[in-house]
């Protein structure tokens, strides 16, 4: 009798668990809840948990896709500068690690290309020569890797108008880009819910000073 | 059932309760708590971060032996071996990163130009946009402290050192013949096109038991390891032609570089101070292939070029000018590679070929010679941890030369010699925090043809004084062959030898940095011989000495004034030496006792334009003037030179480009050279050693087709 309770009791507990995670994997749930507070502006905090679930989805790029660029866009905010250079570095190492496990992925490659454009940012006039060159390198692979992404199109557009206003030349065929991502946006279906999906109020806010 | 449903929802319960809970404090290595800290067991999803004060603590389900790592930024990760069930609240201290930019640097002797180096002064770009260098090279190091503006020579003197005892490397491959072939008196240039180096490190001294047979300085130059994109370049200057293009494949890349210079249309319109009957014409090429592998770099470096150039020059001794016809043809050629093979080992090995030939006609004399130079190299690294490195190696170089002196009325006469110098070299760097560091070495070497062996330790200190300042202090011995011109006519020597030194220290903040080093060197075992010039029936002996010591002073500023970049470099240097056919010991004519270099660059948004403005003064070196009994008593004038020149970028590809150096077109004198015997009235008569032309005007424009619309020329001019 006790024996049947215990396994009965065993068997229900563990009924009991499996039927936790079916509804919300410990992925899932650690995925959830780090884009939450990043979209709190925790941003440290969603970092760490990031952090996590890439030790232990060592063949998933999404959680160091997201430790990389989350660190990427902290440097564009910083207002102490000294932060910087640890920041790129801890992106970039999270990025090399993404792009190890995911080869030839356009949205590793669009945040390989905000890296150095943080860069560039940083220090233009020793940097500006030698990082455009290389950013826009990885524009141009990614577009031809996936011309229908629009966190490419607009990122590659947003990129080209810092150029083309530094040298006074014509803006109106990337404004023309920055629309076309926000077509591309309204397309765009995220393979799950935790695959790169931002960009479109960015594109909407580049579009309405565009040309301007 | 109603019990039997308690006992169940308690035994679940128990179940979530057999979690065990991870608490512990995260500090730094002064005790000081670490706020923001990710502390997390791997490969679980379990995982905290520390609070303010340092403190966490999290729940887990897993069991047993397992791995807590915590991670912070600027921090070494740490990880700390647990067993879940046996667990005990914990403080973790961790190590601040030694690899982050505020982090102590070795840094006493170099100056680095190069990618984000934390001790870099120049970036390659300051290099090659320096008015008044030329586009060369070694033009733009001559404005760094420490290096004497010599300017009928145009090589690298440093810390009163002969030019012979700096030796260049590419990617770490030795350079045997690194200057461009010229005549007694008219300067030379560099070989190297800064368009294909990507990182520079100029050691004015204390530098790595990795190289060797230098007396005063290294120069290393490193070939860039990866190109951006496709492009080609085209150049029309006053003096010649350029083309240069760059292919990329997958895992590998190509660029070729070829260039025309013929002077003589320039010097048609130009007024020259020296009698050119054949302006100085030479057709060059270089080319770098890269291939990338998984774990490493394969580089292959090639460069030809063909010289020709006939002048008059005028002799004090002859009423007739001296006639004098050079051909020279050299190649280099070097293959490295660069890669690691797993647990922190590295290697880095690599062989070069040079040849050189030079034919003379000297009046009706024939000077030929030809050298021969190979360098095999192989290095291992070892990095036990971010803070101890090893690295040790062996080089293997070989050297033969050969010369055929025809004279008209003397008849032929041939020399020549053939060495190997055998070397092998250990060095670790530790870190023993983010404050202080060490780099010890030892290197040993045998040359076979002067069947000399010798020891040089070599040891260098950085010690992170506050925020923004180091001290750094180097120690090092250094031996050398003795150059060619005594080697060809007699191998009975000793090397050559200098201790070095130094003491550094240097200030960085925010777009400003100070650099100040006090250097000593002891020179011994000088070459001397005892006839006019080195002769072959000249009595050789190492008996000579000298000394050099002096301070260094370098600053740049890029941030005080928007757009404006300057540096300033002040050396100041006292040296005497008894070597050469020297009657005593005295300041050698090289060596100038203050030199002041002021380089500026300032953008003009506006007119997208880069104007640079350098002036480098020099105090008057000595001379000897065999009219007065005392002995290298005379000092030329100060010299004095105003460069500029003007970048106009028309279109991101297009630019335009101006330069005029010595703009006040004053005629500096370096020096006299006397008459061998007196005239009539007892008096030796002289001639002034002057620049080749007052000034040097220079128009290029260049020319970048490629897919990437922002890329161009600046960094090449």
């Amino acid at each position: 009798m006790t024996r049947i309770i215990t396994s009965l009791v065993l068997f229900i507990c563990s009924w009991a668990f499996s039927q936790s995670s079916a509804t919300s994997s410990p992925y899932e749930q650690g995925m959830g809840k780090a884009m939450g507070l990043w979209k709190e502006g925790k941003s440290a905090e969603a970092t760490a948990i990031f952090e996590r679930i890439a030790s232990v989805e060592k063949t998933n790029w999404l959680p160091n896709y997201y430790v990389a660029f989350i660190n990427t866009v902290e440097v564009f905010k910083l207002q102490d500068k000294s932060k910087a250079s640890a920041l790129l570095d801890k992106a970039q190492q999270a990025l090399d690690n993404a792009t190890a496990v995911s080869q030839n992925n356009p949205e590793l490659m669009v945040v390989q290309a905000l890296i150095y454009t943080a860069y560039i940012v940083q220090d233009p006039m020793t940097n500006g020569m030698k990082y455009s060159s290389k950013a826009m390198e990885q524009y141009y692979k990614a577009q031809a890797l996936a011309p229908e992404n629009p966190r490419v199109v607009f990122s590659k557009a947003e990129f080209e108008i810092g150029g083309a206003k530094y040298w006074g030349t014509d803006t109106k065929p990337m404004c023309a880009e920055v629309e076309r991502s926000i077509g591309l946006f309204a397309k765009f279906k995220p393979e799950t819910a935790f695959h790169p999906s931002w960009g479109l109020e960015r594109a909407k806010e580049l579009l309405a000073n565009c040309g301007k | 059932m109603k019990p039997l449903f308690s006992l169940l929802l308690f035994l679940c319960s128990m179940n979530l309760f057999s979690q065990a809970t991870i608490s512990g404090k995260v500090s730094d290595h002064k005790g000081k708590p670490v706020e923001g800290a990710n502390v997390f067991i791997e490969g679980a999803y379990d995982g905290a971060t520390s609070d303010v004060n340092g403190d966490f603590s999290f729940t887990t389900s897993e069991k047993g032996n397992q791995i807590l790592v915590i991670t912070f930024l600027s921090f070494e990760t740490q990880k700390v071996s647990i067993v879940i069930e046996n667990y005990k609240p914990q403080t973790i201290k961790l190590k601040e990163s030694v690899n982050t930019l505020d982090a102590v640097v070795i840094s006493a002797g170099t100056f680095k130009a190069g990618d984000n180096s934390k001790a870099a002064a120049l970036k390659p770009l300051d290099i090659v946009t320096t008015a008044g260098a030329a586009g060369d090279i070694i033009g733009a190091l001559q404005t760094l402290p420490g290096a004497q503006i010599v300017g009928e020579s145009g090589r690298l003197f440093v810390r009163g050192g002969e030019s012979d005892e700096t030796q260049t490397y590419v990617d770490g491959i030795r350079v045997a013949q690194p200057y461009n072939a010229t005549a007694n008196n008219i300067p030379t240039r560099g070989r190297f096109s800064p368009f294909l180096f990507s990182g520079m490190t100029f050691s004015t001294g204390g530098y790595s038991a990795e190289f060797g047979d230098a007396l005063s300085s290294v120069l290393l130059l490193n070939t860039i390891n990866e190109v951006d994109n496709e492009q080609s370049n085209f150049s029309f200057m006053t003096v010649g032609l350029g083309a240069s293009n760059v292919q990329k494949w997958k895992k590998s890349s190509l660029s070729v570089n070829l260039s025309y210079i013929n002077l003589e249309p320039y010097q048609k319109v130009v007024k020259q101070n020296v009698d050119w009957v054949k302006p100085y014409q030479s057709m060059s090429g270089e080319t770098v292939f890269r291939q990338g592998f998984n774990n490493g770099l394969f580089k292959f470096y090639a460069a030809f070029d063909y010289t020709t150039f006939n002048l008059n020059q005028k002799n004090v001794n002859f009423s007739e000018p001296i006639n004098v016809d050079t051909q020279n043809n050299n190649f280099y050629t070097n293959a490295s590679y660069k890669g690691n093979f797993g647990a922190g080992w590295g290697i880095h090995g690599g062989i070069s070929f040079g040849y050189s030939q030079n034919k003379n006609e000297i009046d009706r004399s024939n000077l030929k010679n030809r050298e021969n130079a190979s360098h095999m190299k192989l290095k291992l690294t070892k990095k036990f941890s971010d803070r101890v490195h090893l690295a040790f190696g062996g080089d293997y170089f070989i050297t033969d030369f050969d010369e055929n002196y025809n004279d008209i009325t003397l008849g032929e006469f041939k020399d020549g010699y053939y060495n190997n110098i055998t070397a092998v070299y250990v060095e670790t760097d530790i870190f023993f925090s983010k404050k202080l560091a060490a780099k010890v070495g030892l290197r040993a070497l045998n040359s076979s043809y002067i069947n000399e062996s010798s020891i040089e330790p070599r040891i260098s200190l950085a010690y992170k004084t506050s925020k923004n300042g180091q001290v750094s202090l180097a120690y090092g011995d250094f031996h050398q062959n003795p150059v060619q011109n005594y080697l060809k006519f007699n191998s009975d020597f000793n090397y050559e030898k200098t201790s070095h030194y130094i003491l550094n220290y240097m200030y960085a903040v925010n777009g400003r940095t100070l650099r100040a080093e006090a250097f000593y060197k002891d020179y011994s075992d000088l070459v001397k011989y005892d006839t006019y010039t080195p002769l072959f029936n000249s009595n050789y002996n190492n008996n000579g000495y000298g000394y050099a010591k002096g301070l260094d002073v370098f600053w740049r500023d890029n941030k005080t004034v928007k757009h404006l970049d300057y540096w300033i470099s002040y050396s100041y240097i006292d040296s005497k030496r008894d070597y050469k056919n020297y009657e005593t010991s005295v300041t050698p004519s090289f060596v100038a006792n203050h030199t002041l270099s002021v380089v500026t660059k300032y953008w003009i948004e506006d007119w997208k334009s880069q104007l640079s403005i350098t002036n480098s003064f020099a105090t008057g070196r000595p001379y000897d003037n065999p009219n007065e009994t005392a002995f290298m008593n005379a000092k030329a004038k100060d010299y004095n030179s105003l460069s500029m020149s003007w970048a106009y970028l028309l279109s991101p590809q297009k630019i335009l480009y101006f330069s005029i150096s010595n703009v006040l077109g004053r005629d500096n004198i370096f020096g006299y050279d006397y008459a061998l015997s007196p005239d009539s009235d007892g008096v030796y008569q002289r001639q002034a050693i002057t620049q080749p032309a007052d000034r040097f005007f220079f128009i290029g424009f260049f020319w970048t087709i490629s897919k990437d619309k922002s890329k161009n020329q600046l960094d090449n001019l």
